[in-house]
């Protein structure tokens, strides 16, 4: 009985630790969905971090005709063909965003008169925000003044408007706070870190299990390699930015650069993407090499048209898994890439990956959850996805073959 | 007869282990030599000397002479990739690559360089119609060759050595994988195949080497005990161990 | 037949080179080690040297000193690595029986379907990314620091502290820890339980004492791999640290500093020696890490030895 009961502990305890496990998962998920689930959308996806402001005239000779129908979301403006509705912005300012603009609007034929701007086109878009207006007023017929305090509301800001004679200037903000310019980056990333690491890593791993011998040499690079995954992101940063940064210099970089980030994680990849090659090669039959030698193929033919398509699916899942590596990283890229968010990156500027971007939002004085556990929801989403196809990938391999 | 293969005093080491001791023999045109002798004894082990496919083993090692049209094979002289495109090999277990049938065929001459298109076909075509497979892949050419039966495989790997050309094609035991109904066109396939090219079979299937072979040299312990025409071999070997085996004493 | 000796001697030629080719790039990959030791090391090494041009620091004050403070050009990293020792290794503890637990269950003592499923729920939080567990500790760990400090009447800052760092990297390293236990148990000889069980052992006597016991030099890799990253770890430990001035910090409710929050942290606005010195403290985290795991190594060597 007493042996019963002890057992029965013990037992307990590993299904605690398990719950337990479970538990840090699920609050991870939970908080992230409850912080920042609401802020996802394709706004977030598709729009610039930083705000822009324009100022703009209506061009003076333009008359608006046709009264355009608008059925759509908002408090909708006859006499302008524009829509407006309230809305709280990510950053919790209350704003008047513009819903629709009709494409005969007077808003739609204005010229910014921004110095340097040499009045060029510019016209309000779905998505802005109303700072101020300045319109004749067809009681008086004088200038009038609505600043954005005396706008109220986007359906008090429709009445004043119709009863306008006509619309002087207007001064307009972009929303900002989306993250298109980050997933850019991650994807300049991505790319410029497999193109590195695929070749050498692949060439590696053919190298490490094709060639080499038992010796010395060979067990030491082996060794050397596998070192490499036990170094801390960080270090990898330290490293790309003072090994590395004058190989992109050559390029042109001035700065810490896109270029520099997907060089230095093109390192952090080499053993991942070494390791599933090599595994997927271990799994091809000798029988396949001997037959491709036997018939007078040379060993690089025998790999490249025999082997190599055989450890496709290893290779893959080295691809993906340096994909989820990348899209994950934050320490190294710390110094190498900079962490100033960046809405319009080249391969030669600085900027933000998406889990760059989370750091530089949260490493600010006002720290932004919200967008932060938004950005975090999509990674992890995708790092799922990833994780879920690998493992699917997996299954397959160890079918084929027999 | 003419010969076409030279073997003299010839020791294989795996390491400090000796697999193959002082073995003698030559290996005729145009006739299926058949190596049998009990598992482990180094009939494979030497097959695979004859188009030094053993050099992949690490920590193996030859001495002694194999001669072929005058060159010792193992000499630097005899470019090992030459050497192989003249010597075809067919394995135990069917290997073909996992690619469509037409490209397994192509393979070899591809390897060579070969593009032309209208060539490749004539090759894959004959190759198959000499393996007697044609008929029954003609309409899935492009097909996996992985989706064959396990004796159509093995026909396959025959017909993509057959397409290089070569003047001997090495077994190493094609049948032990394979029904008897796979085995039977097999063993008419090697009969065939021998007015034009010279074979040397690895057979564990004593009644087999009987049927197809001319000559028959018999393995035991890394030695090569007795060759000699295939009914003397049968009918009254010369040597007292030969005898025992064939009888059924051990193996 | 097809074969003409021009192009065999092309083809040997193209086999050669490509020989190389994957050798070469074997040996950059190998490499690379060998170059970011060296490269951190010169350049970590250089304020100490005289002729630095920021003006020379001196090497056994910034070892052992107990202050960092940038707007005094004091910069002593004895007290962060002591931090970090003690995050790293209360971590450990915290995350190590939970972990073996963990493994145990999995491999030994649940429905093969359940254990499946707690393998993915292990594999999933492996793939979580660093930054996004700095979101929830600033969001979550921090909230329950406050709380706990708030029952024993103690003010935090925020809930930033050691304590925070300490749960954090717990669960960073409790996968790690987890499928190292998992591999170390699943390859435990059969044999050896079979033999138990027919002692008259229970199944979880068995368990407990046959094959943890065997599987103890695996599970003590993962531990000494755990550790590792625990050092290593940077960007969610530099979200909740608080980056205090002096130390050592033991109180659980101070804030605390780290080798890696003082690489991350105010990088923005640095040049001239407090961006270069930022590389000798990566310097001092390499061979923290190197020391840490040669010792634990000779210990593991022990211990395996001790059957």
């Amino acid at each position: 009985m007493s042996r019963k009961f002890k057992d029965g502990i013990l037992n307990g305890l590993t299904y605690i630790s398990s719950i337990i496990g479970v538990l840090i998962l699920g609050s991870i998920m939970v908080y992230l969905i409850v912080t920042g689930a609401s802020s996802i959308n394709w706004h977030l996806l598709s729009s610039d971090y930083y705000v822009e402001t324009a100022n703009a005239a209506v061009n003076e000779d333009y008359v608006y005709e046709a009264p355009g129908a608008y059925s759509g979301e908002g408090y909708y403006s006859k006499k302008w063909g524009v829509a407006f509705e309230d809305i709280v912005t990510a950053h919790k300012d209350e704003e008047i965003q513009v819903t629709y603009v009709d494409p005969n609007s007077p808003f739609n034929h204005m010229y910014s008169t921004v110095a340097g701007d040499d009045n060029a086109a510019i016209s309000l878009t779905v998505g802005n925000t109303m700072q101020n207006i300045y319109y004749i007023d067809s009681a008086t017929g004088e200038q009038v003044y609505l600043s954005q305090g005396s706008m109220e509301s986007a359906e008090n800001l429709v009445s004043v408007l119709d009863e306008a004679e006509s619309i002087v200037s207007v001064n307009f903000q972009s929303l900002g706070g989306g993250i298109r310019g980050s997933i850019v980056s991650t994807l300049y990333l991505i790319l410029i870190s497999l193109l590195i690491s695929l070749p050498i890593g692949i060439g590696a791993a053919i190298y490490l299990h094709e060639y080499a011998a038992k010796t010395k040499i060979n067990s030491l690079i082996r060794q050397g390699i596998d070192t490499l995954t036990g170094v801390p992101s960080i270090i990898y940063g330290l490293m790309g930015v003072t090994v590395l940064f004058p190989v992109t210099q050559a390029f042109g970089a001035t700065s810490t650069s896109i270029l520099l980030g997907g060089l230095t994680l093109a390192i952090i990849l080499l053993p991942t993407i070494i390791s599933s090659t090599e595994e997927a090669l271990i799994v091809v039959p000798q029988s396949l090499r001997d037959g491709s030698l036997s018939l007078g193929a040379t060993k690089s033919q025998t790999i490249f048209k025999v082997v190599l398509p055989c450890a496709i699916n290893g290779i893959l899942t080295g691809v993906l898994l340096g994909i989820g590596r990348v899209i994950g990283e934050s320490a190294a890229l710390v110094y190498t890439t900079s962490t100033v968010i960046n809405d319009n990156p080249t391969i030669l500027s600085q900027g933000t990956s998406l889990a760059l971007m989370i750091w530089s939002i949260m490493s600010g004085e006002q720290p932004n959850y919200e967008l932060a556990s938004a950005i975090s929801l999509i990674i992890l989403i995708i790092v799922f996805v990833i994780n879920l196809v690998v493992k699917l990938i997996g299954k397959r391999l160890a079918k084929s073959f027999q | 007869m003419e010969k076409c293969f030279e073997v003299r005093d010839l020791n294989l080491f795996y390491g400090e282990k000796q697999a193959l001791k002082d073995i003698n023999l030559d290996i005729y045109k145009n006739n299926v030599t058949a190596l049998i002798g009990p598992s482990g004894c180094g009939k494979s082990t030497f097959l695979r000397c004859l188009d030094r496919m053993n050099d992949l083993v690490e920590g193996c090692k030859v001495v002694g002479q194999i001669t072929k049209d005058g060159i010792d094979v193992n000499s630097d002289k005899q470019d090992v990739v030459d050497l192989r495109t003249k010597v075809g090999m067919v394995f135990q277990k069917p290997n073909p690559f996992p690619m469509s049938i037409f490209d397994n065929i192509a393979y070899g001459p591809r390897c060579q360089g070969l593009k032309d298109k209208k060539k490749l076909e004539e090759i894959v075509i004959k190759s198959l119609k000499d393996v007697a497979l044609y008929d029954e892949v003609k309409d899935r050419l492009r097909d996996s060759a992985m989706g064959l039966s396990g004796g159509q495989q093995q026909r396959l790997c025959i017909a993509r050595c057959i397409a290089m050309a070569p003047e001997v094609i090495l077994m190493d035991e094609p049948t032990s994988a394979l029904d008897p109904i796979s085995t039977s066109k097999i063993e008419d396939l090697v009969l065939e195949l021998k007015k034009d090219y010279t074979i040397v079979i690895v057979t564990h299937n004593m009644q087999q080497a009987a049927r197809i072979s001319d000559y028959t040299a018999f393995f035991l312990l890394g030695e090569m005990v007795e060759i000699d025409k295939t009914d003397v071999i049968f009918s009254k070997p010369s040597d007292q161990r030969t005898e025992n085996y064939i009888t059924g004493r051990f193996g | 037949m097809f074969a003409d000796a021009k192009r065999i001697r092309r083809n040997k030629t193209l086999d050669k080179i490509f020989r190389y080719l994957f050798l070469g790039m074997a040996v950059l990959s190998a490499s690379f080690i060998v170059i970011i030791v060296l490269f951190i090391f010169l350049k970590g090494i250089a304020p100490f040297l005289p002729g630095y041009e920021y003006g020379q620091v001196d090497l056994i004050s910034f070892l052992t000193g107990s202050v960092y403070r940038q707007d005094q050009a004091t910069y002593g990293v004895g007290f962060i690595v002591i931090n970090t020792l003690i995050c790293s290794f209360l971590a450990l503890l915290l995350s190590f029986p939970l972990s073996v637990l963990t493994a145990l269950f999995i491999a030994k003592i649940a429905p093969k379907k359940l254990g499946a499923a707690m393998q993915s729920v292990i594999e999933l939080l492996a793939s979580v990314p660093s930054v996004v567990f700095g979101i929830f500790a600033s969001g979550v760990i921090t909230a329950i620091v406050r709380y706990l400090a708030s029952m024993m009447g103690i003010s935090t800052f925020g809930g930033s502290s050691l304590l925070a760092v300490i749960i954090l990297l717990a669960i960073m390293i409790f996968p790690t820890l987890t499928s190292m236990s998992i591999t170390a148990i699943k390859a435990v000889d059969p044999d050896l339980e079979s033999a138990s069980l027919a002692l008259g052992a229970t199944k979880t006597q068995t368990n407990f004492k046959v094959v943890l016991t065997a599987a103890k030099s695996g599970i003590f890799a993962g531990a000494i791999l755990g550790l590792g990253r625990a050092f290593g770890e940077a960007t969610a430990v530099s979200m909740v640290a608080g980056n205090k001035l002096f130390g050592p910090t033991i109180d659980l409710f101070d804030i605390t500093r780290t080798l890696t929050s003082t690489i991350l942290t105010g990088l923005k606005e640095t040049t001239g020696l407090d961006y270069d010195i930022r590389f000798s403290v990566g310097l001092v985290l390499i061979a923290v890490i190197f020391v840490s795991n040669w010792i634990l190594n000779q210990v593991k060597k022990r211990i395996g030895n001790q059957v």
